[in-house]
């Protein structure tokens, strides 16, 4: 097991320098000059010099590269990352410190997700044909097709503006942040908090999960082993649960690792919706105000973390598989 | 051995059964009528070709039918009480206990998941009360009963660790584990090396023979039929065309289909100068035949054979469903060459 | 399409009306009686790949909304030309109206759907609006098509090394944070320019095509037909335009409807969050940006964007279905998420 996820690493540092070489490839394509936003008529243009010899600006592109890559990677120093554009901070505290509420809400979400997509797929699987399954189903298929962003927008307009009004405003979901003035840490009001960005970033995921677990599930319903276990004489309690719903598992687990990149990318939306304080706000934050070394080090935190949800994919996969052997 | 009606003997009977699948194109009668009984401590063997019912038939005495497939009707005595009546619970308990069932797919059969003797000990501890550690014990006592070397180590194995030939072998440890009355073996070697089909039939010959346990052998070889059963039923297209003891079957066929079974299996010590195969495919269920369903692969149909024929009582426990017999005996022709196209 | 892969012929099988229940008298004829079957083609490929979409019910449906929707597309903007961009001071928030007038699409006459905060005719809007989506859409999938059989073309036929190469680059591209990748370039090469929100969202979304595609032409260069060819000294681009390229359609195909589905949101997220296309002009997705700054005064005005996009999604999708059991009964492609 060490050493699969040892050769997984090796092999996935290719990887990670082609990601590299595009994302840095993409910020020195892009046209305008970076040191624009210093050029005001009280800049004096020798500091303009000294800033583009800093940044090592007159150097050629592989030049560039190669010091901005060597030095991205050690993440031991405070300044690998560089110094935001836009506040002077190091990046990588700028980064460390949105990690924290991304996970929180990422995690919530998988776990709503999993709570509910499960049951409900398996509802849908044991009643196939019946109207609970075509109501799951038609549901399901719906919901997949909506677009995050619009959800997020329903639901936030629902919690914040439509359910005060019909309550009196004896409910009100808060609309942004991670936490209301003077209540830091209070776990109550986070949770409060959570509430609508988890809705929104399950909400989709459900639908697509259940459906992925109905058809798991089917899939294995109709497999000889589970006609064994009928045919031995076990309780249908026991063929459902221990024989095909463990089977029908084995690739909800691996969807774990997989939808990382999706989450990531769902709760950049989401963040920004809801000004959540978390990575995917910051990523359209930089993007939006050219703070191109926050953009980098983002850009790359996404790389990894999505060789990162396939790697782990693939071990949980041979954790919940005894076929699987590494 | 022969027919002799020994009636307080039955163990198992199977009477006017009938399964039907709902397909979007039609319902499909894939067991249509099929009666037939197994006597203590006999193998009965039913033969056919694929898609003529065997297995459904299995699996409706054992209310395995799933949807879209539903038992239409019929009943299947055993032991005094009607299955197809049974209550859910009532059923189960029959399952697994008093009659076990082997599969054709050994690779698939197995869940994947749980070791072997985990499997085992299951299907023990569900109808015996008995500990976790005593049922694992049984578990690894029929492995080695089946001829598994080294089964307390195998018994922790996981199916996908053993072949196919080992597979089978604790599927057959997991039937036996309950001591059951009836085992039915659904095409049991199908799927496996020919010479390991041998060692398997071998092995399922003599434990049956020490259990004196019957046996409803399922399979579409005539010669592994002349091999392990006492008692013979042809099916063809969900119905019964002939049925008998082996031996009178096997010398002297009187229903033109088994006829073709036999001329189709190799002799050796015989001359030909090719072998025989029936013409054509069995009809498609969703549109058979008016009249007799072998008819239109029938080198001796005639007009008749437009109107279904009925099962015919041959005497001596044999009977055939064809209007020859019917109608007297059928003449002694070999297959026209014309039907080779 | 070749018309004699196994495929085809299965589908005959099943197809063709078995001549058994016909009242013809054959018994007592073994000669007639061997050869029942009816090999004789009784539908074409083709015949049988509308027989099969037609049976989709939920594919069919989609194919009438999403034509609804591209004539809404193409025709209200066609009369009411730069329409959609005219505020109206007098019009602001102003609700739905129907004026049955010798002109029934100009602006002023015809507004179901009312007016928004400046006084634009919701309903011309939201008819360039779906245009723009669905020419990023279609523009995006072309790229993705283009590309995506490209490499996979060349990955498949020639195998080996340069397949192992491009492969290398579709897991690097597979593993981009794509939604990053797509804000930074339409970010920093131009905001609110449509070709490159097209360009943008075509670059990275061409790896599932390209993975298709490379795996239809592995199995196919071992056929007997390319085989063939190949014998005959044909050259490989003749090989792969003529007689493979025609063969992997049908996976192609598929891909392409899920692909404008996909590009089809990914512009709109783009806009939402305020990157993709700007007002004046007009998209689905600064629609929803816009109605969403005034949620609390119109809540409406969510709605119809955030309808017809999940019209499109729907349909696009459901017709991506419909293709791929029609086309193919055996390929099963996920529907990425």
């Amino acid at each position: 097991m060490a050493t699969y996820i040892l050769r997984r690493t090796l092999q996935a540092i290719p990887i990670i320098i082609g990601i590299s070489v595009v994302v840095f490839a993409i910020v020195y394509l892009a046209p305008g000059d970076p040191t624009a936003r210093f050029r005001t008529p009280k800049v004096p243009p020798e500091q303009i010099e000294a800033l583009i010899r800093a940044y090592g600006l007159d150097r050629p592109v592989h030049e560039q590269y190669i010091s901005w890559a060597s030095t991205f990677f050690q993440v031991w120093n405070p300044d690998a990352w560089g110094y935001s554009f836009l506040s002077g901070d190091p990046v990588l505290e700028k980064v460390l410190y949105r990690v924290p509420p991304t996970l929180l809400l990422m995690g919530s979400a998988l776990l709503v997700t999993i709570v509910v997509a499960i049951p409900v797929g398996m509802l849908a699987a044991l009643r196939q044909y019946s109207l609970t399954d075509k109501v799951i189903t038609t549901l399901s298929t719906f919901t997949y097709a909506i677009p995050s962003f619009l959800v997020g927008a329903y639901a936030l307009y629902f919690g914040a503006v439509l359910l005060p009004e019909l309550t009196n405003g004896a409910i009100k979901f808060p609309s942004f942040g991670m936490e209301s003035l003077g209540s830091r840490g209070d776990p109550l009001d986070l949770l409060w908090h959570l509430i609508l960005p988890v809705l929104t970033l399950s909400v989709i995921s459900i639908a697509g999960w259940s459906r992925y677990m109905r058809s798991s599930m089917l899939d294995v319903l109709h497999q000889d082993y589970v006609r064994t276990a009928k045919a031995k004489g076990l309780p249908r309690r026991a063929v459902i649960y221990q024989h095909a719903l463990r089977n029908a598992l084995i690739p909800i687990v691996t969807l774990i690792g997989l939808s990382i990149p999706g989450l990531i990318a769902g709760a950049a939306i989401t963040e920004t919706i809801f000004t959540w304080p978390g990575l995917g706000s910051l990523f359209v934050e930089a993007v939006g105000t050219r703070d191109y070394p926050v953009v980098l080090a983002l850009t790359m935190v996404g790389g990894v973390a999505v060789i990162a949800g396939n790697l782990l994919a693939d071990i949980l996969y041979g954790l919940v598989d005894p076929r699987i052997r590494y | 051995m022969s027919g002799d009606p020994v009636g307080n003997d039955i163990l198992l009977s199977v009477r006017d059964l009938r399964t039907a699948f709902d397909t979007m194109d039609g319902t499909v009668k894939a067991v249509d009528g099929v009666s037939f009984a197994i006597r203590r401590g006999e193998t009965l063997g039913v033969v056919g070709e694929s898609g003529c019912g065997k297995s459904v038939t299995a699996l409706s005495i054992l209310r395995l039918i799933e949807r879209p497939g539903r038992i239409v009707g019929g009943s299947v005595d055993f032991g005094g009480r009607d299955l197809l009546a049974m209550s859910e619970s009532e059923i189960r308990d029959v399952r697994g206990n008093r009659i076990a069932m082997i599969f054709q797919e050994p690779m698939t059969s197995l869940n994947p998941v749980y070791t072997c003797g985990r499997q085992i000990a299951e299907t023990v501890q569900a109808h015996r009360s008995v500990s976790r550690a005593e049922a694992w014990e049984k578990a690894v006592e029929m492995l080695d009963l089946v001829g598994i070397p080294d089964a307390g180590r195998r018994a922790k194995q996981f199916p996908h660790q053993m072949s196919g030939g080992m597979r089978q072998r604790v599927m057959i440890a997991m039937a036996l584990s309950t001591d059951p009355d009836l085992l039915i073996a659904d095409e049991p070697t199908t799927a496996l090396d020919v010479t390991i089909q041998a060692q398997i039939f071998e092995l399922i010959a003599r434990l049956r023979e020490e259990r004196r346990m019957a046996m409803l052998l399922i399979t579409h070889d005539l010669g592994v039929i002349a091999e392990m059963a006492d008692d013979v039923v042809v099916m063809y297209a969900g119905q019964v065309v002939e049925q008998g003891d082996v031996r009178s079957v096997m010398t002297d066929p009187h229903h033109p289909y088994t006829r073709g079974l036999l001329a189709s299996i190799p002799r050796i010590g015989e001359r030909r100068h090719r072998l025989e195969v029936i013409p054509g495919v069995v009809p498609n269920p969703l549109n058979l035949p008016a009249g007799c369903l072998f008819r239109r692969r029938c080198p001796y149909a005639m007009e008749i054979c437009e109107t279904p024929p009925h099962l015919t009582d041959l005497g001596g426990g044999r009977s055939s469903r064809c209007w020859l017999d019917a109608e007297g005996r059928a003449p002694e022709v070999t297959l026209p060459e014309a039907a080779h196209g | 399409m070749t018309s004699d892969s196994d495929q085809t012929i299965r589908e005959r099988w099943v197809a063709s009306p078995s001549p058994a229940g016909g009242g013809t008298t054959r018994a007592g004829d073994p000669a007639s009686s061997v050869d029942e079957v009816d090999l004789t083609p009784v539908r074409t490929y083709w015949e049988l790949v509308r027989m099969r979409f037609r049976r989709h019910r939920p594919a069919v449906i989609s194919v009438f909304v999403l034509a609804i929707l591209v004539i809404y597309a193409v025709i209200v903007p066609l009369t009411t030309g730069e329409g959609y961009k005219d505020p109206n001071i007098r019009k602001v928030w102003d609700p739905a109206e129907i004026v049955i007038t010798f002109d029934p699409f100009t602006v002023e006459a015809f507004a179901p759907l009312g007016y928004d905060e400046i006084g634009q005719n919701v309903f011309v809007r939201l008819a360039k609006a779906t245009q723009t989506s669905l020419v990023i859409g279609v523009a995006a999938v072309l790229i993705i098509a283009g590309i995506g059989s490209f490499i996979g073309a060349i990955a498949g036929f020639l195998g080996g090394r340069v397949d192992n190469l491009l492969m290398r680059l579709v897991d690097i591209v597979l593993s981009l944070p794509v939604l990053f990748i797509i804000l930074m370039i339409v970010s920093f090469f131009g905001t609110g320019d449509v070709s490159v929100v097209i360009i943008a969202i075509g670059i990275t979304g061409w790896t599932l095509a390209a993975r298709l595609i490379r795996g239809e032409f592995l199995t196919l260069r071992e056929t007997d037909f390319v085989m063939a060819a190949r014998a005959l000294g044909v050259h490989s681009r003749r090989i792969i335009t003529r007689h493979m390229l025609p063969s992997a359609l049908s996976p192609l195909i598929v891909a392409s409807a899920l692909g404008v589905a996909d590009s089809v949101v990914a512009e709109a997220g783009l806009s939402f969050l305020g990157f993709g296309i700007s007002p004046p002009e007009a998209s689905l997705g600064n629609m929803l940006n816009n109605a969403q700054t005034y949620f609390i005064r119109a809540p409406i005005l969510i709605v119809w964007p955030g309808l017809v996009l999940i019209l499109i999604v729907l349909s696009v999708s459901f017709i991506g279905d419909g293709l791929r059991d029609a086309l193919d009964p055996r390929q099963k492609i996920e529907s990425g998420s």
